[in-house]
């Protein structure tokens, strides 16, 4: 049978101009920094700032001199877009930080309360007409706009364009007849049979996604978002109910806003110090479900994962770990290596055939036969650290242990998941790859991984408080992840690859699944690297700039 | 009966190196003399015939050593018993068939030697021990077999390059360039010291061994050396470790007959 050709092959071979199996090559002789065109671009401004200002700025010459390997671009996976690293970083990245921006400045917030308060304590009548009379005046206040104050300043609209409220329900006869304009229409967004779990799972709650401004994210914080909903949302009420501004019974729905609402984030520990809907305390199940990929393309359950791989990467890896808690230049060449050149999708997408062959399909490995998990995650292991070995071109791409290390884990994870179903098995496999990738090569990541990688093995089934958790509601805020730079992106993947693999149409959340299905955000979270991509080539549109205001 | 330590599993040539290199009864090979004074012109730490520099007085002039039960029970290094700083080596070792690397590195030395300290990442591994002491072993490990002038970098910062390609003369990547190949010799010379300062002069550390001879040294398991499957005992001990513990922390009534 004809070997297949490896997925990684375009990318190794735009890198490199020898053969990717080549172990030689030359060195010290391609001109240093002047090879990358971002780096000469960084010159030449960092040259014309530093004249402008009259002190020296960044200086390519200064530390060890950058290029003395054959300077590579890299593809963002399943896309046709070549990047240099630089675009990759999430400073410099307006798509990546869009992506953190439509994650944090939503919240959503219930309905049902506040229509039981108007109905039941203040005797006024609910109906489809006063609900789309609402949501048209939520959608005034919500970017800035005023409704019971007459000589009130307000946001310029140019600014908060982004921000909006809309709302979904499992309700087929409510949705009927609700304002379109102002419908997330999960028949019309998802697949039949997801469109049915997810109908079922809402039920017929009438729930609102809430977006912020992106400015007013970025000017305060994850924590203010509901506090700006909640006040806007209760004036949205007063208006379109006449009620009295100082009524005790509109405390409920500044109440309900608050604290019956569903944020992206959880607080994280004050040692922490983040408020909610800050990257820390979003769950690995909360951000598999805004990864929209297996709604757009159903029949690619190993793109689902990898594109929750990705999105894991770029908030949690890059901005969370590389920037709220380390700070600095931050970790944009370790994290994307698990979103770049195909190299995890040539081994998800050989884990899946592996699969297929031994068990016939996804989740038909029972969960409780541990040798044959081990097995199989032996065998998806071993391709992906001999794919290393049998092609040097991949081994110098990841030329960190840690980008490798969770690389192969994140394959061997979702591996586990989506054979037998369970994400728990997915992770105790990204631990038997972690030990034995330590004993094959006798190196594996940086020096945390001493810690986190090898006593994992002993929490991956734990359910017990501050020992362990399901892998769904995992999250960096879990005790041992807390300084687990680069494994996030895999271990969003993997509960993502065990729901998609049983065929779920949610991961943790539906309300956040169908929230992030609606087209009017900024970032399509369906094409997650795609959009990574477009940011590095400079083609993409982030919200929230302050340009409107800016004269010249 | 008591204990015989055993190091590591495995028959094939990967785990009856990794054991050698473990077990402080085995006489690592000699394989080149590098002088003293040169290990130290590398080091970086004090120029040859230098004083040590010291952190505290020695502890035979300390008037509360006798009060220390800890000071009792542990005999003290040279390093130590002067008040030497604690200075370090580092070695990035390549992933082509470099005769040791990091992992067994840190086995090698808690194995070997005391009072040292140990830090393991993918590519690189430090040492950090007091001056004196550091010398005799760094000066051991840079002439023994698990050092080879092409696949062995001595690097104190900059040390990515252990999974690159190879440079046309069969080196591993460095950034800083600090050794560089002789061609008139066939020899690797350090041109610069572990930090890239430029040395006064170059220091020759050798020839490179045959790719024949590094697989025969090698720990390093590969697809195209010996694969980690190969040998059954060093699979079945990984898978066992991974067993054991996944049922200790879940169910550990299921773990029978350990």
């Amino acid at each position: 049978m004809a070997q297949k050709e490896k997925l990684f092959m375009e990318a190794c071979k735009k890198k490199f101009k020898e053969d990717p199996t080549d172990m030689s090559t030359k060195y010290y002789c391609y001109g240093g920094w002047k090879q990358s065109k971002s780096k000469v671009e960084f010159q030449k401004s960092a040259e014309a700032i530093a004249k402008e200002r009259g002190f020296p700025m960044m200086n390519e010459d200064i530390g060890v001199p950058l290029g003395q390997r054959s300077w590579m671009p890299y593809q963002l996976s399943h896309t046709d877009i070549f990047a240099e690293a630089d675009d990759l970083h999430c400073v410099n990245n307006p798509a990546m930080q869009q992506a953190w921006d439509d994650i944090r400045r939503t919240v959503l917030v219930g309905l049902n309360s506040p229509h039981e308060t108007i109905e039941k304590r203040l005797g006024k009548e609910v109906t489809p007409e006063t609900i789309n009379n609402y949501l048209e005046i939520v959608n005034h206040t919500m970017p800035g706009g005023a409704v019971v104050q007459e000589h009130m300043a307000e946001v310029n609209p140019a600014l908060v364009y982004d921000s909006y409220v809309k709302v979904f329900t499992g309700d087929d006869e409510l949705a009927d007849e609700l304002d379109s304009r102002f419908l997330i229409d999960i028949n019309k967004l998802f697949p039949k049979d997801q469109a049915e779990q997810l109908k079922k799972a809402v039920g017929k709650n009438l729930m609102q996604a809430v977006r912020v401004p992106t400015i007013v994210g970025r000017l305060m914080d994850g924590g203010t978002v509901s506090r700006h909903a909640a006040m806007q949302i209760s004036m949205a009420f007063i208006s379109a109910y006449k009620l009295a501004a100082g009524e005790a019974a509109i405390a409920d729905f500044a109440y309900s806003a608050k604290h019956l609402s569903i944020n992206m984030g959880t607080m994280m520990p004050a040692r922490r110090a983040r408020g909610p809907n800050e990257p820390g305390g979003i769950p690995f199940g909360f951000l598999a479900d805004m990864t929209q990929s297996d709604r757009v393309y159903p029949d690619d359950p190993g793109r689902a994962a990898l594109e929750a791989v990705a999105l894991g990467a770029a908030v949690y890896d890059q901005i969370y770990l590389g920037g709220y808690m380390s700070g600095g230049v931050g970790f944009t060449q370790y994290a994307t290596a698990a979103y770049t050149d195909n190299i995890l999708e040539d081994y998800v997408y050989y884990a899946i055939d592996r699969i297929k062959d031994k068990y016939g399909g996804f989740c038909k490995l029972d969960p409780n036969n541990m040798d044959e998990l081990m097995k199989l995650g032996d065998d998806v292991n071993t391709y992906a650290l001999s794919m290393y070995e049998k092609y040097p071109a991949i081994m110098e791409t990841h030329f960190g242990g840690s980008q490798r290390s969770t690389v192969a884990a994140a394959a061997t994870g979702i591996a586990g998941a989506m054979a037998t179903g369970i994400a728990d098995c997915g992770v105790n496999s990204w631990y038997l790859s972690m030990l034995q990738h330590k004993e094959r090569t006798g190196r594996l990541g940086f020096y945390g991984f001493d810690l986190q990688d090898q006593c994992g093995s002993a929490n991956s089934f734990a359910y017990r408080s501050d020992e362990g958790l399901p892998m769904e509601l995992r999250g960096p805020n879990y005790p041992n992840y807390a300084m687990n730079v680069g494994h996030m992106s895999g271990y969003t993947g993997i509960p993502k690859a065990a729901h998609v693999a049983r065929g779920d149409a949610y991961t943790a959340n539906p309300f956040i699944r169908v929230a992030f299905a609606d087209p009017s955000l900024i970032f399509d979270f369906a094409n997650i690297t795609k959009e990574f991509g477009r940011g590095a080539l400079r083609e993409f549109k982030p919200a929230g700039e302050r340009t409107a205001v800016i004269k010249g | 009966m008591a204990y015989k330590r055993q190091f590591y599993p495995g028959a094939t040539t990967p785990a009856v190196n990794r054991r050698r290199y473990m077990d402080p009864k085995v006489n690592l090979k000699k394989l080149r003399d590098v002088s003293m004074d040169d290990v130290v012109r590398i080091m970086g730490h004090r120029n040859p015939g230098e004083d040590y520099k010291t952190i505290h007085a020695p502890l035979d002039e300390n008037p509360y050593e006798t009060l220390c039960p800890i000071r009792a029970l542990v005999k003290p290094i040279e390093g130590a018993k002067s008040g030497d700083r604690i200075r370090y080596i580092q070695f990035t070792d390549s992933v082509y068939f470099a005769p040791i690397s990091p992992y067994q590195r840190a086995w090698m030395y808690l194995s070997r030697y005391r009072g040292i300290d140990t830090g393991t990442l993918s590519g690189r591994q430090i040492i950090e021990v007091r001056e004196r002491d550091l010398e005799v072993l760094a000066k051991e490990m840079i002439d023994n077999e698990t050092f080879d002038p092409a696949l062995t970098g001595i690097r104190g910062a900059t040390v990515h390059g252990h999974a690159c390609r190879l440079d046309e003369n069969g080196l591993m990547f460095d950034g800083w360039q600090r050794y560089v190949w002789d061609d008139s010799k066939k020899e690797v010379v350090y041109v610069k010291d572990q930090v890239a300062l430029p040395l006064d002069r170059k220091i020759s550390v050798g020839k490179p061994a045959s790719m024949s001879d590094l697989q025969k040294r090698t720990t390093i398991f590969r697809a195209d050396g010996v694969d980690m499957r190969d040998d059954k005992e060093v699979s079945m001990y990984g898978l066992r470790i991974h067993k054991l513990r996944t049922l200790g922390g879940y169910q550990p009534f299921k773990v029978k007959g350990v």
